[in-house]
């Protein structure tokens, strides 16, 4: 199986963007990046969760990263895109302002995360890379998914 | 190229035998889950050789072999025996059984007895 | 093919095995004096050794080993089918179970057997110690290529006389490969192939002890013989097995003068090779079973493929219900009668695929005959078991998770329901309960019922119960039906077993059953009369992945609810609407229907056009067994076949919704789950 690699050599990332950060997540986990389409609400989970999608005849639950992170919202527009993601088999999606770049980063430039990166809790962060003038924030997949206990509404 | 019909009620030993033969270059004429449907499958398809099990349903290997003897006394029929079937074995090669293999079966050992019984 | 190709159809074939020695031993068990099915046993034990040994799963080969050499003793009336004998042999298939479990789980199928190899060994009169068939003492043997037979003198009378004859006598040093298993047999080939050019005259070691595998790997014979000596090295070589083969002329010239004894007694002697003695040993084992594979018409799946073709063809669904919505719309005669045509092609493909994924339910049901057994030796209680409608078909998705349920109501029926032996008796009923479980269509379902002959349900101790418990109020039971009673049996923290025994109450009470079916579209009643039984009924639906569905609106969110929980749809007038106990309720049918309120039940975002300007409310009646609730929709937009779809892991547990599934225009639909909405 792909994906679970901790590699302490180079890690392959896709960079994306959320208000005026960019941030990475290892390649592995990525199975295709999808412009924004039509998501049905779920009533009664939590706000972060912007509902379920059809892709490709698969029910597919989308996250708003922005909510997820507490950043505040914004329209969704031509550059929105949705990082979908295979964890052990389910597929998920990310709503992100936008992504579009690949990257090689080699693990020694990955530094502790300063405690917090454009509002983004620590916890979420696996750590900061430096790179040509660039400042990315990896992301700590597991604990993202780790759901909240603030359910909308209820 | 010599076509062989398997015959085993164990659908994972007729796998094993047709892996190990289909390596080898054999083809596989069919196989047959017992008995009955090995004689009435030997007759249909003429198969250069057999691999037959012994203890089958409906029709044990060596009646089957009986059977196909009786029709075509050239048939070459190897038994499939496990261990403890010695007197079985026995009756199987007076009746005809040009050779047999043991379970387990190992590729080589196979591929041996059927080489001896077609060279 | 893979390794691992190969292991799933062991696993298969192994778990049908062990089902048939299953099944077998309790038929044994009533019929001891049927030795056919111990042949039929025998022949299951002896493949599983065949295929663990290939698998080199060495536990399961050497269980199975000695379970075959115990059922042999039973077969050639060595030995009595006794409840003990019975007992160990289930034993062993226990741990034969749990081999093979463990192997699906992808362990090596290790596991301890020594304890009941001990047992089965002491069934068979050994000594624990003694190891099986195998342990051929080695008698002393020739090193390789130094031929030295000895000849006493009538020997050297006959090799002298038939030399005179013009025949040639060889000595030949045969050895087998090390590896040879069926060692006996081996020297009756060679033995046979010496025989067809001449006459063997001497073997060391003799003939009775090769029989008896009492040679390591090399035996010598002496041949006579008017064939080449290269030639009878390859006609011997011909054997399998045969690891070499050493040929030495026999110099008889210094016994050349005694020349008196007859050949005929040669060839007396020759005829006493190996093995013709065994002739008459045991013949053929297994009878023709009833049964029979069915083998020949079938070919095996994996279940995968299965389910892959499924979500393929769902996709095809979908498509289906874009391809009709588009070409309504565009309203071209030839485009209409091909999608037409396609709609009804796949309507039959659906059917097919749909019935490729049935399975009898059997597969749940074939483990309950050995349960009750052992179920009923716990508590001491006799109980008879009646299968009737096995063959029966539900949807495997159905079907992998009814067999927890149905074995918490059987135990329940058990336990609970049959009386021990002198209580049954005392009250003039028959030693032995029944328990009865059935399997049977009836229009979209499967009906599974668990019937018992026992004490039934004491009605007044439920109550009792129920309202010590808080499960509901005085005012609730006047309005309740007998059935209705027994029903709060399945309430949340119920549990009427007076004393706690292994069997139930070890808290998981019978509300997980209930909502276990539930979760799967079923519906779970209770009848019982006191002193006579009790009837346990489950309601199915026959299939889970393509279901129909009436589709709703609520606002612009569209939801879909399952045909087989609805009664009727309806639209009321406003004013015809009550409040009762701060619950909205209609008189619909002379009965008070509460009404559900969709849109606040899914909190869904307010239309932004106005909507009080109508005076009416769209309502789907669904039901639950006998509650009744009426949905309130703003639209109904009509009924659809639809693909059913899990939402995953990750959104696991959404309160009222069981799925969602595809519509035709792409959009994803959530399907609401009634039973939910119906307290």
């Amino acid at each position: 199986m792909a994906g679970s690699s901790n590699d302490e050599k180079d890690l392959k990332v896709i960079i994306f963007q959320l208000k005026d950060e960019e941030y990475a997540i290892e390649v592995d986990f990525i199975q295709s990046i999808e412009r924004m389409q039509p998501v049905t609400r779920i009533p009664g989970v939590e706000a972060y969760i912007n509902g379920v999608m059809n892709l490709r005849g698969v029910i597919t639950p989308v996250i708003d990263l922005r909510k997820r992170f507490g950043i505040e919202s914004k329209e969704f527009d031509e550059a929105t895109r949705i990082l979908v993601l295979n964890k052990e088999g389910n597929e998920l999606g990310f709503i992100v302002d936008g992504a579009n770049d690949v990257m090689d980063i080699p693990a020694s430039k990955i530094e502790p995360t300063p405690e917090v990166v454009g509002g983004v809790a620590e916890e979420y962060l696996r750590g900061v890379v430096k790179l040509e003038n660039r400042l990315f924030t990896l992301l700590h997949l597991d604990k993202i998914l780790q759901k909240q206990e603030d359910k909308a509404g209820a | 190229m010599a076509s062989v019909l398997i015959v085993d009620d164990a659908s994972f030993m007729r796998m094993m035998i047709k892996d190990i033969l289909e390596k080898n270059d054999f083809d596989i004429a069919g196989e047959a889950a017992n008995g009955q449907e090995a004689v009435e499958l030997y007759n249909e398809l003429q198969p250069d050789l057999v691999t037959m099990d012994i203890t089958m349903p409906e029709k044990d290997g060596i009646e089957a072999l009986k059977e196909i003897k009786s029709s075509s006394p050239g048939a070459n029929i190897i038994m499939c025996s496990a261990m403890g079937q010695q007197a079985m074995v026995i009756d199987a090669i007076q009746a005809g059984a040009k050779d047999f293999i043991v379970k387990p079966f190992q590729a080589d050992r196979v591929m041996d007895a059927i080489n001896k019984v077609l060279g | 093919m893979s390794q691992s190709e190969y292991l799933e159809v062991f696993i298969d074939e192994s778990q049908e095995h062990l089902q048939a020695i299953n099944d077998n031993l309790l038929q044994l068990e009533k019929e001891p004096g049927d030795l056919s099915i111990v042949g039929e046993i025998f022949r299951s034990a002896h493949t599983l050794k065949g295929m663990g040994a290939t698998m080199g799963f060495e536990d399961l080969a050497h269980l199975t080993h000695n379970m075959e050499n115990v059922l042999d003793l039973i077969r050639n009336d060595q030995l009595e089918v006794t409840s003990h004998v019975m007992d160990i042999v289930f034993e062993a298939v226990d741990d034969l179970e749990e081999i093979i479990v463990d192997i699906s789980n992808g362990g090596d199928g290790k596991q301890d057997v020594d304890a009941v190899v001990k047992h089965l060994e002491t069934l068979q009169g050994l000594e624990p110690a003694a190891s099986g068939e195998e342990a051929a003492t080695a008698e002393a043997v020739q090193p390789a290529n130094t031929i030295n037979e000895n000849y006493d003198e009538y020997e050297w009378t006959v090799l002298t006389q038939s030399q005179e004859q013009g025949y040639q006598a060889y000595q030949i040093q045969i050895s087998l490969d090390e590896k040879t298993m069926l060692k006996a047999a081996r020297v009756y080939m060679v033995f046979e192939v010496l025989e067809q050019i001449g006459d063997v005259i001497k073997s060391t070691p003799p003939a009775d002890e090769l029989e008896e595998e009492k040679f390591d790997f090399t035996f010598v014979v002496t041949l006579l013989t008017t064939t080449e000596a290269d030639e009878i090295k390859q006609r011997i070589l011909k054997v399998s097995e045969i690891s070499s083969v050493y040929i030495k002329t026999v110099n008889i010239d210094p016994y050349k003068e005694n020349t008196t004894k007859e050949k005929n007694q040669v060839e007396e002697k020759a005829n006493s090779s190996p093995a013709k003695k065994q002739e008459k040993r045991k013949k053929k084992e297994s009878s023709p079973g009833k049964k029979g594979t069915e083998l020949n018409k079938t070919i095996r799946v994996n279940i995968d493929r299965l389910d892959v073709l499924m979500n393929l063809f769902e996709e095809l669904v979908i498509d289906r219900g874009r391809l009709e919505q588009i070409s309504s719309e565009l309203n071209n005669t030839e485009l209409n009668e091909t999608v037409e045509r396609m709609s009804r092609i796949s309507g039959d493909l659906q059917e097919i695929i749909l019935n490729m994924r049935m399975m009898p339910v059997d597969q749940v049901f074939n483990r309950f005959p050995r349960m009750v057994r052992s179920l009923s030796k716990e508590l001491g209680k006799k109980v008879n078991l009646e299968i009737i409608g096995a063959e029966t078909e539900l949807d495997r998705t159905i079907i992998d998770e009814i067999g927890d349920p149905l074995v918490h109501l059987i135990r329940n029926s058990i336990d609970h329901g049959i009386e021990h032996p002198d209580v049954r008796k005392s009250s003039g009923k028959s030693e032995e309960g029944t328990v009865e479980l059935r399997a049977y269509h009836s229009g979209n379902h499967v009906f599974i019922e668990i019937e018992d002959d026992g004490a039934g349900i004491n009605k007044e101790k439920v109550i009792n119960k129920a309202l010590e418990n808080g499960v509901v109020t005085e005012e609730d039971l006047e309005k309740m039906t007998d059935q209705q009673m027994y029903g709060l049996l399945f309430a949340s923290g119920f549990s009427t077993a007076e004393e706690v025994t292994d069997v139930s109450g070890r808290g998981v009470g019978l509300d997980v059953v209930r909502s276990t079916f539930e979760s799967l579209g079923g519906v779970v009643t209770v009848d019982s009369e006191l002193g006579k039984g009790s009837l346990f009924s489950i309601q199915l639906p026959l299939t889970l992945s393509i279901i129909d569905v009436m589709l709703v609106e609520v606002a612009e969110e569209k939801y879909a609810v399952p045909l087989t929980a609805i009664i009727e749809t309806a639209i009321v007038n406003k004013k015809e609407v009550y409040s009762a106990h701060n619950q909205k309720v209609i008189d619909f049918r002379g009965k008070v229907v509460p009404l559900v309120f969709l849109h606040e039940i899914f909190q869904v975002p307010a239309k932004d056009k106005d909507e009080t300007d109508n005076d009416f409310y769209s309502l789907v009646i669904i039901n639950k067994g006998e509650k009744v609730a009426g949905l309130v929709v703003d639209s109904l937009i009509g009924q659809h076949d639809i693909v059913l779809k899990s939402l995953g892991n990750y959104l696991s547990d959404v309160f009222a919704i069981s799925g969602a599934t595809i519509l035709g225009d792409g959009q994803v639909a959530l399907i609401v789950d009634t039973n939910a909405l119906i307290k």
